[in-house]
């Protein structure tokens, strides 16, 4: 189980996984929005999408919880 | 009695064998139970060979009364190490003697601030290698001296003279506590274990002070003080904690009269990187992944980044180059666009005084949309630490070579190269620049009069049209406003050749410092 966290301040720009749904590592997951980049956040694993911490359009900070992907 | 050699050596032996004892045994294994190492272990672990200085140097135990019951070596082991080969002043505190507290009883300090293993560094020009655990004062030490101390009478002279002279290292395992912290933060580089702590006053001071309640680690645990910038990098254990040290120091000369030590590099500078084509999206809305871009230009598995939890939109760290020693800069477009904030400025600035005081040159990869805006970025004081920024590329006296990765706008890029050295900045034809990006740009200069057209939105993809036909990198190569435009796929091999042939300047450059001050922590 690990959870990817942000390493920016952003906007929650496009989800594009659901939970329960399996993913490879490098899959991608979301994207935020932040100073007009597009920014990807990855599966570090392969494994299931148990959580999304998060709905499209959410401000996030710099470590808050995204996606947290099971084993 | 009269003089045996046979008792001399044996009184000699016995007071060697308590030494070894440190605090004692009940002591060495409550230190032991937390999973930390003993001083002892800790330059065991660091060092080939280790010849030690004062280790019969000792401390009255005294019960709560105030009796003497014995005596205990005192809380500093020191000494000359060899790392790697190399000749260190190597030292740390001793947690299992009063918390590893000062050794103001004695009548020369052995270590901690301007103690006997700081004048063996500053002396013999050598490394200092600092292991740092210690409570800070205590007021044992007022009790000793039967008068309380005004702490301006310490002289700081010898640690602020050693970051100018020889690199200063430092590793944080338990907990580190008012002057071990400020001991700590004095270096080129520093790092903790991820169970330790460090701050200038623990949780009972802030209740009382503040009224706030925090454990140890939500005080100042690796997270917060790596994220602060108080301490560079986080280890897993002190294993980790003594290979980052070693690694460290592996690319920085034994003092600032030297050069750093050239390995053989097993890369050829010739090897292309056609994987950048791979790394860098041709959509520039998307970023890339700032260390696989590194990675794939330096020696391989060179890299050792440096600060990595703090001003994240600038990376930062040390690698090689054909074999020699490089600092690497480089905006990070996945944190703040890469626009440079106060912490990333902060940071730029710690890193590259520490490459010019030890000959290091900087290869600096540019996508930077400029200084941070908004409300916290100002309240941050983002201009003050841009110019500072700016102030140490401009101060700087090794060569800068910087790769025009994508952005490099506004003030912002003023800190990626000096115009009034050589400045060569070699552009990727990726490469775009201006005063300000088009879009922020065309809307501050004509915003008013695409408001007042008849068709604006028209209006508006008219001007941007006209300004994204100024900003093709070609047309500034052409006026030569940057020196280069280089097949991104070549840049290890243009790029080693000019730091090879910038060695005989460097070498013409060791001298001593101008400045008292070279790092500021």
């Amino acid at each position: 189980m690990s959870t990817i966290q942000s390493d920016t301040a952003g906007s929650v720009w496009k989800i594009l996984v659901t939970e329960g749904q399996e993913v490879s590592e490098g899959d991608e997951l979301l994207i935020l929005e932040s100073m007009k980049m597009e920014i990807p956040f990855e599966a570090e694993h392969d494994g299931r999408v148990e959580k999304i911490h998060v709905a499209e359009n959410d401000l996030v900070q710099d470590g808050d919880d995204l996606v947290t992907v099971s084993e | 009695m009269t003089f045996t050699w046979e008792s001399a050596l044996a009184e000699l032996e016995k007071r060697r064998a308590l030494s070894r004892q440190l605090g004692g045994e009940r002591r060495v294994q409550r230190q032991k139970d937390q999973g930390r190492l003993t001083i002892r272990e800790r330059i065991e672990a660091m060092t080939d060979e280790f010849q030690e200085i004062g280790e019969f140097t000792t401390v009255d135990e005294v019960d709560a009364n105030g009796n003497v019951i014995g005596k205990l070596p005192a809380g500093f082991v020191c000494g000359l190490g060899t790392v790697d080969g190399r000749t260190v002043a190597i030292g740390g505190e001793d947690f299992t003697i009063r918390g590893g507290a000062p050794q103001t009883y004695l009548d020369r300090m052995k270590g901690g601030l301007g103690g006997f293993v700081e004048d063996l560094a500053h002396e013999y020009k050598i490394p200092l290698m600092m292991f740092v655990e210690g409570i800070g004062g205590d007021v044992t030490a007022q009790e000793d001296m039967g008068h309380a101390y005004l702490v301006s009478s310490m002289s700081w002279q010898r640690s602020f003279d050693l970051l100018t002279e020889v690199p200063v290292v430092g590793m944080v395992s338990g907990a580190a506590v008012g002057g071990a912290a400020a001991r700590a933060v004095l270096s080129h580089f520093s790092v903790m274990t991820k169970d330790s702590v460090i701050f200038a006053g623990g949780p009972p001071l802030v209740r009382r002070a503040l009224g706030i309640d925090l454990t140890k680690e939500e005080l100042g645990g690796a997270r917060i003080a790596t994220a602060s910038g108080a301490i560079d990098n986080i280890a897993e254990d002190e294993a980790d904690a003594i290979d980052q040290m070693k690694t460290f120091l592996s690319y920085l000369p034994q003092n600032v009269w030297e050069l750093p030590p050239r390995t053989e590099s097993e890369d050829p500078v010739t090897r292309r990187a056609p994987e950048l084509l791979k790394i860098i999206p041709e959509n520039r809305r998307q970023p890339y992944k700032v260390n696989k871009m590194i990675e794939a230009i330096v020696d391989t598995r060179s890299f050792f980044e440096i600060g990595p939890n703090w001003g994240k939109s600038v990376v930062t760290g040390l690698a090689r180059m054909d074999g020699m020693s490089i600092g690497v800069v480089a905006s990070n477009p996945r944190h703040l666009g890469g626009a440079l904030d106060a912490s990333a400025a902060e940071k730029q600035v710690r890193f590259v005084d520490m490459c010019s005081t030890f000959h290091i040159p900087i290869l600096y990869f540019v996508d930077v949309p400029g200084f941070m805006v908004g409300p916290q970025a100002e309240k941050a004081n983002v201009v003050r630490w841009g110019m500072r920024a700016i102030q140490s590329i401009i101060e700087a006296e090794v060569p800068i070579v910087t790769i025009q990765v994508r952005k490099a706008y506004g003030l912002a890029a003023s800190a990626t190269s000096n115009p009034d050295k050589l400045g060569l900045r070699l552009a990727w034809p990726t490469g775009e620049w201006g005063d300000l990006p088009i879009e922020g740009g065309v809307e501050a200069a004509y915003g008013r009069q695409i408001a007042e057209a008849d068709d604006p939105a028209r209006m508006r993809a008219q001007v941007e049209a006209r300004m994204a036909e100024l900003v093709d990198p070609w047309r500034t190569a052409e006026a030569f406003g940057v020196e280069g435009m280089i097949d991104p796929r070549e840049t290890r091999e243009i790029v080693a050749a000019f730091f090879n042939a910038s060695r005989d300047a460097m070498k013409s450059q060791i001298h001593e410092p101008k400045r008292r001050w070279s790092v500021r922590p």
